[in-house]
């Protein structure tokens, strides 16, 4: 099963496995990981499972996966930078495998 | 306090009913009695009623009513304030429904606060997540289809006998693996529970879903499935099962939330797009927004609210509530807020995108929000492609009954 490391905004690590094909806001909930809220569940509605991927995974990762993540990006509570994304929109797959993403110092 | 599934006890904070249990700290000037649900003027039409509360009334009042005095909160930024943060606004006791108190148990996970909260929600979380749900979509493209075949010849149809219900009904048993044939029981045990405003009748319906959801249980124990409620019943935490109040809690909970709300939504919804034909020829001509669309009814037809318990003291607004206040954001309302919905009376399929509160926030948000909104999506779509123009019977006007879910009763079609 794919790792994903999730980085607190205090610099606490969890290093956690997440089934292909499951999101990456998912494997922060199942594992009762704070800094992911994940409120509307990925019905892209909330915009509290906002995360900034790691510099190295930026690309692998990508862009928003549309128009809908991208307008709620531009309402997130910390900041948006480049490499924000929703983690509900990241799907797990075996290329990701080890990928990192930092979270931010709150979601709303 | 926390409170322990496992071993559930009414809960013990005041049940304040009436002006003469105003408690001292309420300012008078804030005291309302509005009759939200069952006033006159609500049920004369209860979405101008939600539309205008906000600017009827401050942004947070003191509703005395004969079902209880409540503090009500109409901003879309204080609803979602409240809702997220349940260590000063509760869940735990805030459900109102009757119990037996000498069999008490918790709705879960909606009376459970975090974090014991998301361990309920994991277990099932798989199946009502997007792409949980999505696997739904052919069949319940086929059960509205199969459902418009029984009446579309006939010229005229009553919406919410022949689809309004049906349609979620069919598919929530489906979910929940619970059986078909017990559809209209269940509709009406559920209608009950939910509308019929005398404790007496709730409490002899809440009798009947329990006898009859504990036999179930029982029976998915022994024989289990993949549906929703083997699910719950074969649920383990660190490998100890859940024990008895918390598995009946659950199911009991799921079927009372499932039965009722999408089936209000929907009613609503046919009712306004029967009398706004221009409204459903904007979505016809544009069936790629139909996201949008769905969000846009959703925020002008949202059916319920959202009640906490204060666990602290707290100011709001300049307003100091007291532990053990009670308080409503009134969701349908707080979807009419200027601040956040420009012209909020208008519909418009091309807002800015929003969170609309039809199905709260927090850790509370409606785990089956993804269900509805993919029935809602597809109900749409069939019924306008095969039905596009239609209108309320002649001279019908749509009426409401008191209740925590709203909606008309009946919807009579012709085309």
């Amino acid at each position: 099963m794919p790792s994903v490391t999730y980085i607190a905004a205090d610099g606490t690590q969890h290093v956690l496995d997440v089934p292909l094909g499951e999101n990456v806001m998912r494997g922060a909930l199942y594992n009762d990981i704070e800094g992911i809220v994940g409120e509307c569940g990925g019905a892209l509605s909330c915009a509290t499972c906002h995360c900034y991927v790691d510099e190295a995974w930026a690309a692998m990762v990508g862009q928003p996966a549309s128009k809908d993540e991208d307008d709620l990006l531009e309402g997130v509570s910390s900041p948006r930078k480049a490499t924000s994304r929703l983690s509900c929109q990241i799907v797990m797959t075996a290329e990701l495998d080890g990928l990192v993403v930092h979270m931010p110092d709150h979601q709303y | 306090m926390a409170i322990d599934a496992a071993n559930p006890v009414p809960p013990t904070y005041p049940r304040r009913v009436g002006m003469d249990q105003v408690p001292p700290h309420v300012p008078k000037e804030l005291i309302r009695s509005v009759g939200i649900t069952y006033s006159p003027e609500f049920l004369a039409d209860p979405y101008k009623f939600f539309a205008e509360l906000p600017e009827k009334q401050p942004p947070i009042f003191y509703d005395v009513g004969m079902y209880g005095n409540y503090w009500q909160a109409t901003k879309h930024e204080d609803a979602l304030f409240i809702l997220r943060h349940p260590e000063i606004f509760s869940n735990e006791g805030a459900t109102p429904f009757p119990r037996d108190p000498d069999d008490y148990f918790y709705f879960i996970p909606q009376e459970i606060d975090p974090p014991a909260h998301r361990k309920y929600r994991n277990i099932v979380d798989p199946v009502l997540a997007p792409a949980g749900v999505a696997k739904l979509e052919d069949k319940i493209r086929k059960q509205a289809n199969d459902l418009i075949d029984q009446f579309i010849d006939k010229g005229e149809v009553e919406f919410t006998e022949a689809f309004g219900r049906p349609l979620p009904v069919i598919v929530f048993l489906d979910i929940m693996g619970l059986p078909q044939d017990m559809r209209d029981t269940f509709v009406s045990w559920a209608m009950e529970l939910l509308h019929s405003n005398s404790q007496e009748r709730m409490g002899k319906a809440m009798a009947a879903i329990t006898a009859y959801l504990k036999g179930a249980i029982a029976d998915k124990k022994a024989n289990p499935d993949d549906g929703v409620v083997s699910r719950i019943a074969h649920a383990t935490f660190d490998g100890v099962p859940l024990s008895d109040k918390e598995v009946f809690g659950f199911v009991c909970f799921l079927f009372i939330g499932g039965l009722d709300t999408v089936f209000a939504t929907l009613n609503n919804i046919w009712a306004f797009l029967a009398q706004n034909p221009d409204v459903v020829e904007q979505m016809r001509a544009d069936p790629d927004n139909i996201t949008a669309q769905v969000e846009e009814l959703l925020r002008l037809w949202s059916v319920t609210f959202s009640g906490r318990v204060l666990i602290q003291d707290y100011e709001l607004r300049g307003i100091q509530m007291k532990k053990d206040d009670r308080i409503t954001c009134v969701l349908p309302a707080c979807n009419f807020d200027p601040d956040v919905f420009p012209d909020p009376k208008r519909l418009n399929f091309h807002r800015p995108r929003q969170i609309v509160l039809a199905f709260t926030v927090g850790a509370h948000s409606c785990m089956g929000a993804h269900l509805a909104r993919l029935e809602i999506k597809i109900a749409l779509q069939e019924w306008l492609k095969r039905i596009p123009n239609f209108s309320l019977k002649q001279g019908f006007k749509p009426e409401y009954r008191p209740g925590g879910v709203v909606g008309p009763e009946a919807v009579p079609l012709v085309w």
